[in-house]
């Protein structure tokens, strides 16, 4: 480039030049000259990688394991307690019966003083929401558009009940859960927040607004809770939070959250009604209470894997490195490269 | 003949009667083209009188066969036209008297660079083979021009110009001649059978160099399986005075006889048959034409060119497809078996773990171009150290980066990919939240987290597999991971009953969560972990050649430590 040119020769240069640049850089694309890193996996490099990727790990999996750790978690299996002694060795017909009472009152011991807000769950094992067969029935266009929409084959047999189509149609509404719980500590019942437990894209844009349950558990099975037909789907959030499938048979579906702080040694008595069937395949029904940090809720997983390998990347590098001081190659050594080729000269 | 049209030959011919100069048109109705078997031409004319006739040329022998008993009366005074014996009469009498100008030599030189280059390819593990028309003494000159011979190469020659096949020859009994040469020819091959098995052991096999009748006996008398056992175990090869269709046959049977991959290369139309018989054929487009360089597989310029194709292009492309393979059979079974282990979480009934547009485009959009990166562009040593290291070619001959436990070696990583992918996420995300607000994994959410984690796993893969990082690779590698979530994000916005299970999972439920993108960063470190140690310790401990060239390379390299800016020239000075 050269200094000291007129504007229009130097709007030509700049031109030429720029034409310059592209055929340069195809000439280095199509020559395969590009310029280019070529990363090579020395000692220096390996070493330093690892004890990077090491020293970065550990702290992490030591906050992990902090935020789990610092969340309470109370989970109690009622399915089996809550069945009266005399229904033990029949639980189905305890179940299907709807004439023996379904109460029933167990109490908690809250282990460590537990924040607002206090989140309830319930968990159901065993329980395959991810079966294809469950998963495919069920109508999002019918949750959007109600009786509107017609078509509703994939709901098959919860579709059409005395000539008339349900809605919400499909296996997944039909077997929405319908346990209640109610919290005591002492006489004072705490609030338990329903509102706002599914997630706010379903509530908008999955459930119609003005769609109505109609026709709903009206058949001769019943599988789990029937909805109030004046309430739109929208609003009906246990019926939201219950048709968003779990992934693995084990899970849990927030139930409420309790605003209110509890002391570590509380006994929380928990007031509930064993309504849902799940004797006949021999799930388990629990109720959790737990609060939550940065991370979520308590699993020590994250943080012990991070920890673990992030020790193991450290020592991988000690022993590199020791590894190599005691074995120090030379590279720029010929004859290192010759003896290589002995073993494949043949 | 004044005219010649397609159809008509127009002649201006003496008519008899009355002595004056005419012209007639024949009418062309066929050309029975010329043939080197034939070697004759004849056309076949209808003239003005309406009569067929057939008008013939060729060689004197070749047409004399063929003439009809009755026409016998002017062969004698043609042949006696045709006689050597008035040819050198008429000749001895023109050439007299003559006055000495000088002398001239002819030297049919080698192209520049080809002598280096054939060394570098014996050097390269690559046995050369000389076919050429030429005689006997020439070719020999031209394998000790191009370093094919050398001085202290014995030399093994079958050929039949013997004295008593020459009397054989001489007496014309076909039978007799066809038989002693056979065995001649039997003899002379184990003679040389014999001479090898001597040389056993010592460093300098001796040379076979074979003329052109020898080797039409060797290829029709079922003598190829001695002749192709004695001439592998030679250093080089010679066949001098091959037809073009010998060329072919030689070819032929070393591709079937040794089963090893044959290229060759020449520059003639008579090439061509050798050519297209051979597994690879390159033509060197110039001098004779552009008829080698047109039924060729690869046209090159020169001879010396070849250096560059096989060493530098042919160990980069050998390189780039067999880690090409096996990365793509890597990448499937990393995303196809963590399905497998979701199934058996899901009862076996079916049900993908992801949404039908992920696995849709997993092949398409996220993990495609860094694997067209890999195979167009990778390099694992550059231009001037395959040129300097002939001896890297060998990997390919011996085919060390395809074999089963290389194979068998991607299978499983990707197996363990999949187990770490799958086991990790669902052993994380459990059944407890996975956000500060409570909220649990869902079937949606686990489906992204798991994807993610297997579309950076594989990316992140390819990163620390390929030794070649230009912007494009780069773009390629970090760009699809960045169009997964592109890829997210608008899918996301399409509504949901078009989008289903992905509608606004990553903008609303996995997005915000810390716990989403730790989970990824251990996983992904995690499934790489198994592989960074297994390379760390081949390169450190168990090098294999090219490792070892490209940390020569790198030590040696100006002082920028980690880059090496290479800009090499195009072709070999």
């Amino acid at each position: 480039m050269e200094e000291g040119r007129s504007t229009a020769s130097a709007i030509e240069a700049d031109s030429v030049s720029l034409s310059q640049r592209r055929s340069n850089f195809i000439y280095q694309f199509t020559q395969q000259s590009l310029p280019a890193c070529k990363p090579v996996l020395s000692p220096v490099w390996v070493v330093s990688v690892f004890f990077v990727v090491g020293v970065i790990f550990i702290p992490v999996g030591i906050g992990c394991l902090h935020a789990s750790r610092s969340v309470v978690e109370i989970a109690y299996r009622y399915d089996v307690e809550c069945i009266p002694a005399p229904f033990r060795g029949n639980k189905l017909a305890y179940i299907a019966n709807d004439f023996i009472p379904k109460n029933c009152t167990k109490h908690l011991k809250v282990p460590r003083s537990m924040k607002a807000p206090i989140y309830v769950y319930y968990q159901l094992d065993n329980y395959y929401q991810n079966h294809r067969r469950y998963v495919k029935s069920r109508s999002d266009r019918q949750l959007l558009h109600g009786l509107e929409y017609p078509d509703i084959g994939l709901c098959t047999p919860e579709d059409v009940i005395n000539g008339l189509p349900v809605v919400p149609c499909g296996l997944v509404a039909w077997s929405m859960f319908n346990d209640t719980f109610s919290f005591f500590r002492g006489v004072h019942e705490l609030n338990v927040n329903r509102k706002n437990i599914a997630w706010k894209s379903d509530r908008d844009h999955k459930f119609g607004k003005h769609v109505f349950p109609f026709n709903f558990q009206n058949g001769s099975l019943i599988g789990g809770a029937r909805l109030d037909p004046n309430i739109p789907l929208s609003d009906q959030e246990d019926l939201i939070v219950w048709m968003r499938t779990s992934a693995l048979p084990s899970f849990r579906k927030l139930y409420g959250r309790i605003e209110e702080d509890l002391d570590a040694d509380d006994t929380i008595s928990v007031k509930l009604l064993n309504n849902y069937n799940t004797y006949s395949f021999s799930g388990s029904k629990k109720i959790v209470l737990s609060t939550s940090s940065w991370l979520g809720g308590h699993n020590n997983f994250l943080g012990i894997a991070y920890l673990s390998i992030g020790s193991s990347f450290i020592f991988v590098a000690f022993l590199f490195l020791m590894l190599h001081i005691q074995n120090p190659r030379s590279y720029v050594d010929t004859s290192n490269i010759s003896w290589n080729w002995k073993h494949i000269s043949d | 003949m004044y005219e010649r049209t397609q159809s008509h030959i127009s002649l201006r011919e003496l008519d008899h009667e009355s002595h004056q100069k005419i012209d007639r048109p024949y009418e062309l109705l066929h050309v029975l083209e010329f043939s080197s078997s034939r070697r004759r031409m004849s056309v076949i004319v209808r003239n003005v009188e309406n009569q067929l006739l057939l008008l013939s040329k060729g060689s004197d022998s070749v047409m004399l066969e063929r003439l009809s008993k009755n026409s016998q009366d002017f062969v004698a005074v043609t042949m006696d036209h045709v006689k050597d014996a008035l040819i050198e009469a008429a000749a001895d009498e023109i050439e007299r008297d003559l006055i000495l100008l000088g002398a001239t030599a002819v030297e049919d030189k080698l192209q520049i660079g080809v002598p280096e280059c054939i060394e570098k390819l014996e050097n390269a593990g690559i046995k050369i083979w000389v076919i050429t028309g030429d005689k006997m003494e020439t070719a020999i000159n031209i394998g000790y021009a191009c370093s094919l011979l050398r001085e202290d190469m014995e030399q093994i020659v079958i050929t039949l110009d013997s004295p008593e096949i020459i009397e054989l020859e001489k007496k014309g009994d076909k039978e007799a001649v066809a038989k002693a040469s056979r065995e001649s020819v039997a003899n002379q091959i184990r003679r040389g059978t014999l001479l090898l098995s001597s040389y056993e052991g010592r460093s300098v096999s001796p040379a076979l160099i074979i003329d052109g009748k020898s080797l039409s006996f060797v290829l029709s008398q079922n003598l190829e399986g001695s002749f192709l056992h004695l001439a592998v175990s030679c250093a080089s090869v010679i066949c001098c005075r091959s037809t073009p269709k010998q060329k072919a046959l030689v070819t032929r049977l070393v591709k079937k006889g040794t089963g090893r991959t044959t290229l060759a290369i020449g520059d003639g139309a008579n090439d061509v048959g050798m050519l297209q018989e051979a597994d690879i054929g390159v033509g060197i487009s110039g001098v004779e034409g552009m008829q080698a360089a047109m039924s060729s597989d690869f046209a090159i310029a020169q001879f010396r060119f070849l250096e560059r194709l096989l060493l530098v292009h042919g160990h980069w492309c050998y390189r780039r497809i067999s880690m090409m393979v096996c990365y793509f059979f890597y990448k499937n079974i990393a995303f196809g078996f963590t399905l497998f282990w979701f199934e058996a979480y899901a009862s076996f009934s079916g049900q993908p773990a992801y949404n039908d547009w992920y696995m849709s485009c997993y092949n398409v959009f996220f993990t495609s171009l860094p694997v067209i990166a890999l195979g167009v562009f990778d390099q694992d040593v550059s231009p001037r150290l395959c040129l300097m290291n002939p001896e890297l070619y060998k990997e390919g001959i011996q085919d060390i980066l395809f074999s089963w436990p290389r194979i068998l070696g991607w299978i499983l990583n990707g197996i363990i990919c999949s187990v770490v992918v799958f086991f990790f996420t669902t052993s994380s995300a459990v059944h407890q939240a996975f956000r500060g607000d409570g909220r649990v994994v869902d079937f949606e959410v686990l489906g992204v987290y798991m994807y993610s984690c297997v579309v950076w796993t594989v990316n992140c893969q390819m990163a620390i597999s390929i030794n070649y990082f230009t912007w494009m690779q780069h773009l390629v590698i970090w760009g699809s991971i960045a169009f997964w979530y592109a890829f997210l994000l608008i899918y996301g916005a399409f509504p949901p009953l078009f989008s289903t299970t992905a509608y606004q999972v990553f903008v609303e439920a996995c997005g915000p969560s810390p716990f989403f993108w730790l989970g990824t960063m251990l996983v992904v470190v995690s499934c790489l972990l198994p592989y960074l140690l297994y390379r760390t310790v081949q390169t450190e401990f168990f090098p294999m050649p090219h490792d070892s060239i490209q940390k020569w390379q790198r030590e040696t390299s100006d002082g920028r430590r980690g880059k090496l800016r290479e800009k090499d020239t195009l072709l070999c000075k």
